[in-house]
C-alpha cells in the first residue's frame, strides 16, 4: 500500500505548490491513475514516490515504512518505472536494456537471460529476433513495449509509470492499453499511472486521483463513481459532457438483468454479451430498433436489451447524484 | 628504377627540388627519427590535454555557470601566434627550449577543442535516458560511467580527431625551439636553401595527419554500434 499523508511540494523560490497538501491511499493490486490538466502536479507527485523529488511537508508510506527509510537509489531498484519518452539506452541491446534493474541487484547470468526472455514474450516481442537490436531498431510502439518490460523486470511490487503509451499513435495506444491490462491481471502489481488522458484514466484505472491545477486532490475514487457523481463543477466539465456515455462504455452487457426473450428476436439486432453498453445503445440506435437480444459466442440467445434499461440505469446514477 | 624517373621528371624544376639519394641515405637516421619524434610530440600533447579536458568538461557539463570564464581562457590560449607563443615559453624559468615549451603550448592550443567537445558530448545524452537510469536507481557515478561517458565518448572522439590533426600540424612549427620531429627537416631545409628537406617534412607531416584522422575515424564509427539501424 501506498500511503500519501500531507505530501507538499513547493519548489524553492516559488509562492505557489506544485502539490498541494496531498493524503490518499493506493491499495495493492491497484490501478491508480493520476490524471489531470497539465501543471496540475500528477508527474511531481509520482516521482515522490521514488524520491526522484523529495516532497517540502508531508510523507510517502509504502507499506506502512516512510519512503526515506533506505536510500533513493536502493528505493528506486525495487520500484518500476517507465516514461513516456521511454529513455531506452541507445547504446544498450534490448536485452541489456530490460537485464538493467536485475544487474544493479546482482542476479546471475542465467537468471537474468531467462527472466529476458519471458519478459520480451510477454510484451509480445520474440526473444530470439529481439534480443540482440539496438533501441534505433525498433518501431516507437515496440520501444514502449520493452520500456514496460524493462520497469517489470526485477518484478518489483510497486510500478511508476508517467504515459507510458503516450508516444505512440492512438492504434497501437489502444492495443498496448489493453495488452498492459491483460497482463495486469496475472502480475497484480500497484500500478500508479499518470496520465492527462481521461478516456485512458477512465480504462485503465481501478482508482482515479483527479487533480487540479495548484496539486489540489479533486476527487478520488473509482471511475464509476467519479462519472456517476462528480464532487465538483471541476470534475464535471474535466470527465467532460458525455460522462453518462463514458460510463456505459464501463459497464458489459453480461453484468447486466436482461429481460426474458419472447420467442420474438428473430428481426431484432444481435448484441454479444461481452460488449460494453455504450456500445450496445451505439447499435441500438444505428440499427433504430428498441430492443436487441443478447447472445453468447454467437449463437445461444440469454435474452434482450432495451434502450429503456439503459436509460433508466444511466438516469438513477443522475438521480442519485442530485440527491447526494 | 622509379626513384629515377621521378627526379628525371622533376630535373625541369631545378636542381634537386627532390633528391631521392637524400631521402635513401638518410632515411633511417633524420627522417625515421624525426617522425617518430613527432608521433611522440603528438600523442603526448593529446594524452595531457585529454587528461585535464575530459574531468574539466564533466565539471563544467554539470556547474554550467563556469563554462563561459573556461571557454574565455581556453579561447585565448588558442588565439595565441603559434610562434609568439613557443618564443614566450622558452623565456619562462625551468621550461627553456626543448619539447618540454613544445608540449605545453600544444596541449593550451588543445583544451579548447577538448573540453567543447566533451560538453558538447555530455549534452548529447538524451535528458529521459538519464532520468530513465535514475528512476531504475543508478548510482549519479553509475549513470556517469554507464550512461553519460559511453553515449558521449563518439562526440569527444570527434574532439580528439580534430585536436590531433591541429597539434600534428603546430608541431611542426616547435622545431624553431629545438623541439624535434618533422619540423626540424623543413627549418633546415630553409636554412641551407636544401627544397628536398621541406618537401619531405611537409609531405610526412600531412601523411600523419591523414593517418591519425582516418584511424580516430574508425574507432569513432567502432565505438557507435547502435547508431546502425536497420528497421523491419
Amino acid at each position: 500500500m501506498i500511503e500519501f499523508r500531507g505530501v507538499s511540494k513547493t519548489y524553492p523560490g516559488s509562492l505557489h505548490p506544485v502539490v498541494n497538501d496531498l493524503s490518499f491511499e493506493i491499495l495493492d493490486g491497484e490501478i491508480c491513475v493520476l490524471v489531470g490538466p497539465s501543471g496540475c502536479g500528477k508527474t511531481t507527485s509520482m516521482r515522490m514516490i521514488n524520491r526522484l523529488i523529495e516532497p517540502s511537508e508531508g510523507e510517502i508510506l509504502i507499506d506502512g515504512e516512510p519512503n526515506t527509510a533506505m536510500s533513493g537509489t536502493k528505493l528506486r531498484r525495487h520500484i518500476g518505472y517507465a516514461i513516456q519518452q521511454i529513455g531506452l539506452f541507445p547504446h544498450r541491446t534490448i536485452a541489456d536494456n530490460i537485464a538493467t534493474v536485475p544487474q544493479l541487484l546482482d542476479w546471475d547470468k542465467i537468471r537474468i537471460e531467462r527472466r529476458v526472455d519471458e519478459l520480451l514474450q510477454l510484451v509480445g516481442l520474440d526473444p530470439a529476433q529481439y534480443r540482440g537490436r539496438y533501441p534505433a531498431e525498433l518501431s516507437g510502439g515496440q520501444q514502449q513495449r520493452v520500456g514496460v518490460a524493462r520497469a517489470m523486470a526485477a518484478d518489483p511490487p510497486i510500478m511508476l509509470m508517467d504515459e507510458p503509451f503516450g508516444a505512440v499513435d492512438p492504434i497501437t495506444r489502444n492495443r498496448l492499453q489493453d495488452e498492459f491490462l491483460r497482463i495486469q491481471e496475472e502480475i497484480n502489481k500497484t500500478i500508479v499511472f499518470v496520465t492527462h488522458d481521461i478516456d485512458e484514466a477512465i480504462k485503465m484505472g481501478d482508482k482515479l486521483a483527479i487533480l487540479k491545477e495548484g496539486g489540489v486532490l479533486a476527487q478520488y475514487d473509482t471511475p464509476e463513481k467519479i462519472l456517476a457523481a462528480p464532487n465538483s463543477e471541476f470534475v464535471s466539465s474535466f470527465v467532460g459532457a458525455d460522462r453518462v456515455l463514458k460510463r456505459l462504455s464501463l459497464l458489459r452487457v453480461s453484468d447486466m438483468e436482461l429481460d426474458s426473450t419472447n420467442g420474438d428476436g428473430d428481426d431484432l439486432p444481435r448484441i454479444s454479451e461481452r460488449t460494453n453498453l455504450k456500445d450496445a445503445l451505439s447499435e441500438l440506435i444505428g440499427a433504430g430498433a428498441e430492443r436487441g437480444v443478447v447472445v453468447s459466442n454467437g449463437d445461444g440467445a440469454r435474452g434482450t436489451l432495451s434502450i429503456e434499461t439503459i436509460r433508466r440505469l444511466s438516469h438513477q446514477a443522475e438521480a442519485e447524484q442530485r440527491y447526494e | 628504377m622509379s626513384s629515377l624517373v621521378a627526379s628525371l621528371a622533376l630535373q625541369n624544376l631545378g636542381p634537386k627540388v627532390l633528391d631521392w639519394n637524400w631521402i635513401s641515405r638518410n632515411f633511417s637516421h633524420e627522417i625515421i627519427p624525426a617522425i617518430i619524434g613527432h608521433i611522440y610530440l603528438s600523442f603526448v600533447s593529446v594524452t595531457i590535454a585529454l587528461v585535464i579536458s575530459l574531468p574539466t568538461g564533466i565539471i563544467v557539463s554539470r556547474y554550467r555557470k563556469a563554462y563561459p570564464p573556461v571557454t574565455f581562457i581556453t579561447g585565448l590560449l588558442f588565439s595565441i601566434p603559434s610562434l609568439a607563443f613557443f618564443a614566450l615559453l622558452v623565456t619562462v624559468p625551468g621550461v627553456g627550449l626543448g619539447p618540454r615549451a613544445v608540449i605545453i603550448a600544444l596541449v593550451a592550443y588543445s583544451l579548447l577543442v577538448l573540453i567543447r567537445n566533451v560538453v558538447a558530448g555530455m549534452d548529447s545524452v538524451p535528458e529521459e535516458t538519464k532520468d530513465a537510469a535514475r528512476g531504475m536507481g543508478l548510482t549519479s557515478r553509475q549513470i556517469l560511467f554507464k550512461v553519460e561517458l559511453p553515449l558521449a565518448l563518439p562526440v569527444i572522439v570527434a574532439g580528439i580527431r580534430i585536436a590531433t590533426v591541429t597539434i600534428i600540424g603546430i608541431a611542426t612549427i616547435g622545431a624553431y625551439i629545438s623541439g624535434g620531429g618533422l619540423g626540424e627537416l623543413i627549418f633546415t631545409g630553409i636554412s641551407r636553401n636544401f627544397p628536398t628537406r621541406i618537401i619531405v617534412g611537409a609531405v610526412l607531416a600531412t601523411l600523419l595527419a591523414v593517418l591519425a584522422d582516418l584511424s580516430l575515424l574508425a574507432i569513432e564509427r567502432y565505438l557507435r554500434p547502435w547508431a546502425r539501424t536497420r528497421r523491419t
